[in-house]
């Protein structure tokens, strides 16, 4: 799928990236996911995966949730790794989990090896950036999917997902996302169901961006349907900052999630 | 697992509305992940009455919270703005509404109710029984 637009007024058409349901991944853009994730799990500095990990909880602590920044300020967080992890192999994006077609955690995030080494998707040391270690502080990221809280109703949420799409209104939609967003994150169980260590696991971010494909999806259907104008130039805490207002079109962001477009070659 | 029930709240006529919500006010979440299970006119109900509407059972929420703070001292505390030039953001902790459509659950009640208590069944991973749902107030939101 190809999708082009115009990054400014008058400047040259530039070809988006698309994300794609990790499911639908060929082997070879799984390959290069892993590879871009192992890389960047290399990297001691602030082009580094503990970096980005470090924004949403320990050290940084900089996200935001049940408000009306939780859907800017996580599509702002994904944009930023996702470039991180284009400049370790360019082109890969950030692929979704669809929790609301399927009960269980896709393959790609729980083999244990891949590629003739460990899979770097189904878990990650965690060291984070820029800080010695505590006491208490976990050394590996873990889920107990079901197990943590046994009441937590497990997936498919395709009855929550359906409710949030209803909604009229940006405050209402957000609310419904984020309550299908706090479950599969309890669900999930271990360091992902903690604020502080979620985004260490880079199951994090296909759970985000299936999250930040319900609100794109939701925006087609309502389009001017924006965040309360008082939040719109509330600058976002991410590095480099952004604004709510500059996380409104995903389009003006590089990317666009993959639906169903076909093309043949034009003439000569 | 922590149980709370709410006094009795008023519900207008039926026929007075189109959807109903409960909205749990200034929930903290500066603990442990938490699920929430909710029924209308069971004061009884507990871990295990089935999940039915003939039950009461309104539907749950999750909340996906902080859990230990791990900054130096004063870092999980709540601050507000500075002055009236404090750009920041809101500071992660400060409390928020839940809100949980009960449309079908108090349509479930026999006709003619009056009045609707709520019963929350709250479960976090450490099994406590006190301090996992903790918010200020209760309000049932009929719209017509």
């Amino acid at each position: 799928m190809s999708v082009t637009v115009r990054p400014a007024a008058n400047a040259a058409p530039a070809r988006l990236n698309i994300r794609q349901n990790i499911n639908a991944l060929s082997p070879a853009q799984l390959a290069d996911l892993r590879r871009a994730f192992k890389q960047a799990m290399g990297l001691n500095d602030k082009r580094g995966f503990e970096y980005f990990a470090g924004w949403h909880g320990v050290p940084l602590g900089w996200c935001q949730h049940h408000d009306a920044l939780f859907l800017p300020w996580h599509r702002a967080y994904l944009y930023w790794l996702e470039l991180a992890l284009q400049a370790q192999v360019a082109g890969v994006t950030l692929p979704w989990w669809d929790w609301t077609t399927t009960g269980a955690i896709p393959s790609a995030y729980t083999v244990a090896q891949a590629e003739g080494e460990d899979n770097v998707l189904a878990g990650a040391a965690i060291k984070v950036f820029g800080a010695a270690p505590k006491a208490g502080w976990p050394a590996h990221t873990s889920r107990a999917p079901g197990h943590d809280i046994e009441q937590v109703p497990g997936p498919p949420y395709q009855k929550e997902w359906a409710y949030a799409m209803q909604a009229s209104n940006y405050t209402d939609f957000s609310q419904r996302i984020w309550t299908v967003h706090d479950t599969v994150h309890v669900w999930l169980g271990g360091t992902i169901a903690q604020v502080d260590w979620a985004a260490y696991d880079p199951l994090f971010f296909a759970h985000h961006a299936n999250i930040d494909r319900a609100w794109r999806i939701w925006q087609s259907a309502h389009p001017g349907a924006n965040p309360p104008a008082n939040v719109l130039g509330q600058s976002l805490q991410t590095d480099p900052a952004m604004t709510v207002r500059a996380t409104l079109d995903v389009r003006q962001l590089g990317y666009e999630y993959a639906g169903a477009q076909s093309s043949v070659a034009g003439s000569t | 697992m922590q149980r709370w029930t709410s006094q009795a709240l008023p519900l207008p006529p039926r026929s007075s509305w189109q959807r109903a919500d409960l909205e749990f006010e200034g929930v903290e979440h500066d603990g442990a992940s938490f699920v929430l299970h909710v029924f209308v006119n069971n004061d009884s109900a507990d871990e295990a009455t089935p999940r039915i509407a003939a039950s009461g059972y309104a539907g749950y929420l999750t909340v996906f919270a902080h859990g230990d703070c791990w900054g130096d001292v004063g870092h999980c505390d709540i601050t507000e703005p500075v002055s009236a030039f404090d750009r920041r953001p809101p500071h992660p902790l400060v409390p928020f509404n839940a809100t949980l459509e009960v449309s079908e659950a108090l349509d479930a009640l026999p006709e003619g109710t009056q009045q609707v208590t709520v019963t929350t069944l709250a479960f976090n991973k450490n099994g406590d029984s006190a301090g996992v749902l903790r918010f200020s107030q209760l309000t049932l939101i009929t719209y017509a």
